[in-house]
């Protein structure tokens, strides 16, 4: 069986934009769904980590939870355009998350931006665990 | 918006007016600052007011409003129920395009169905046209957001279960379904202010762009329609008038002539429709007409429809040059995000010709005019 590898895809779908990350476990999964996410939004090669963020959410079960944890993502995007690089989960649980996130302001002038997201939605939300990785599956309304 | 413009005289000047609307009207992810950042106060007020704020504020005209679906204004709208959080995102929001499908296009009537009709409406061959197709920004998608959590929770509270976990509901009449109604009203008000700055700004570019008069522009309002939004209705059902709530979610209002929510002048026609097609083919003007409210609450398509996803798109996008492309087909494009433009190229949508002559077949609206892009700005 293969190793689990930290790391995201983009997937197909009709009107929206998806993506399937992977993990060893819960907190690199997520830290990679949050670059999966990122990448959606503007091109990671040009973006910084001049400065950090703290991020934390909490739901109800894991696919809540990676729901809750990229709209705060995307929350912080919304209200300041913060794009993230680098991301690392220092406490995971299955109703909790916590995470820090280093990056910078969106900056047109020097990022390639590629999409705005509306939403991360429920539609196909699933976070499950196969061969001794952890994966996930998220749709975003774009 | 119609202008007493003709095409042929402008062509050349087309990139010029691309520019200056692609200069005023910010577009494209974080698209703000379009006009002076609100006040919480202020943005409450429009989400009350609709788009008379705008037009209090300068944005438009009065007249204006006779033109605009529910007069620019849902009521009932509740600005308390929107959140912190959505309030923050649509404080410098007003005005601007954002990203995805959303699109300002320069376009001339090339083809007139209904020549009785368009004359009505003040519409002409070779004519230039402006299509704005915007809503309610990061404050609509928040209080979706927002309510999607509301709804989750009385799902279980009224034993409701849906195929996906995307849809959500709620019976129309508990207080979650009474508030989220106030709360989209809310949504739907800042959509029409949206539309109405846009416009605005739209007239404000042309009339620099060529330099001259409101008056020989002769910029107006045809009319607004939404394209996604619930609303209490009367409709007939099983032969007896009933209050309905119609949502019409990637569908148009098609109210057929002499239905009492039509502006007089256009009593006699139909309410005008606008369907989007896609960036290079053409876009349609419709009016609505009787079988749409025997078939289909009163309603029409919205747009062509994709026939390849995103990222289908983006694939075949990168074998074409996507500026070549659009100059080839005669459309001047401006954009902040070139995947985005990869992903709306209009050999990503169906043909909206066949889809608009579906429409008019099935007797729910009828084709007045065809307008063919020539200018698009884009997020």
């Amino acid at each position: 069986m293969a190793e689990p590898r930290r790391g995201f895809r983009e997937i197909d779908h009709t009107a929206d934009v998806g993506i399937e990350a992977e993990g060893a476990t819960p907190a690199e999964l997520f830290a990679a769904a949050a670059q999966g996410f990122y990448s959606l939004i503007a091109d990671p090669a040009g973006v910084a980590a001049k400065e950090e963020i703290s991020v934390a959410a909490s739901a109800s079960g894991w696919d809540e939870l990676l729901q809750a944890w990229l709209s705060e993502l995307l929350a912080e995007f919304n209200l300041r355009g913060f794009v993230g690089k680098d991301c690392a989960i220092t406490r995971i649980e299955a109703a909790r998350v916590h995470g820090t996130v280093k990056g910078e302001p969106l900056d047109l002038t020097r990022h390639r931006f590629h999409t705005e997201i509306k939403a991360v939605t429920y539609h196909e939300l699933k976070v499950w665990q196969e061969g001794g990785a952890w994966r996930a599956r998220v749709i975003f309304d774009v | 918006m119609k202008t007493g413009l003709v095409f042929e005289d402008l062509r050349k000047l087309i990139p010029h007016i691309v520019e200056a609307l692609f200069a005023v009207i910010p577009s494209g992810v974080g698209g703000e600052g379009a006009i002076p950042k609100l006040t919480k106060d202020a943005e409450k007020r429009l989400l009350r007011d609709g788009a008379k704020w705008a037009v209090a504020n300068g944005y438009g005209r009065a007249e204006d409003l006779e033109h605009t679906e529910e007069g620019g204004c849902l009521r009932g709208a509740d600005a308390e129920l929107i959140s912190e959080r959505a309030l923050e995102r649509g404080l410098k929001q007003v005005g601007t395009l954002g990203s995805g499908n959303h699109f300002l296009e320069i376009g001339r009537v090339d083809e007139i169905y209904t020549p009785q009709i368009a004359n009505a409406l003040g519409v002409f061959e070779g004519q230039v046209v402006v299509l704005i197709h915007s809503g309610s920004r990061g404050l609509g998608y928040q209080t979706c957001e927002d309510f999607l959590r509301v709804m989750n929770n009385a799902m279980t509270k009224y034993d409701i279960r849906l195929p996906d976990r995307q849809l959500a509901a709620t019976p129309i009449r508990s207080a979650e379904g009474q508030d989220y109604l106030a709360a989209m009203a809310a949504a739907a008000n800042y959509a029409w202010v949206n539309r109405q700055v846009i416009m605005s700004l739209a007239e404000k570019a042309f009339l620099k762009a060529l330099d001259i008069s409101p008056a020989a522009l002769g910029f107006s309002l045809v009319y607004d329609v939404c394209h996604n939004i619930a609303k209490m209705e009367d409709h007939v059902v099983d032969g007896k008038k009933r209050r309905v709530c119609v949502h019409r979610k990637g569908a148009t209002r098609a109210f057929p002539p002499h239905h009492p929510q039509i502006p007089s002048d256009y009593r006699e026609i139909g309410q005008p429709i606008l369907i989007p097609g896609d960036m290079a083919r053409y876009s349609y003007l419709l009016v609505g007409a009787e079988a749409a409210m025997e078939q289909t609450f009163g309603s029409t398509c919205h747009g062509a429809g994709r026939v390849m996803s995103r990222a289908q798109s983006k694939k075949h996008s990168q074998a074409i040059n996507i500026d070549r492309e659009m100059e080839r087909r005669g459309v001047v494009a401006r954009y902040q995000g070139r995947a985005t433009m990869a992903e709306e190229m209009p050999h990503a949508y169906k043909d909206v010709a066949d889809v608009v002559e579906t429409m008019d077949l099935a007797g729910v609206s009828k084709r007045v005019a065809r307008l063919r892009p020539v200018g698009v700005v884009k997020g």
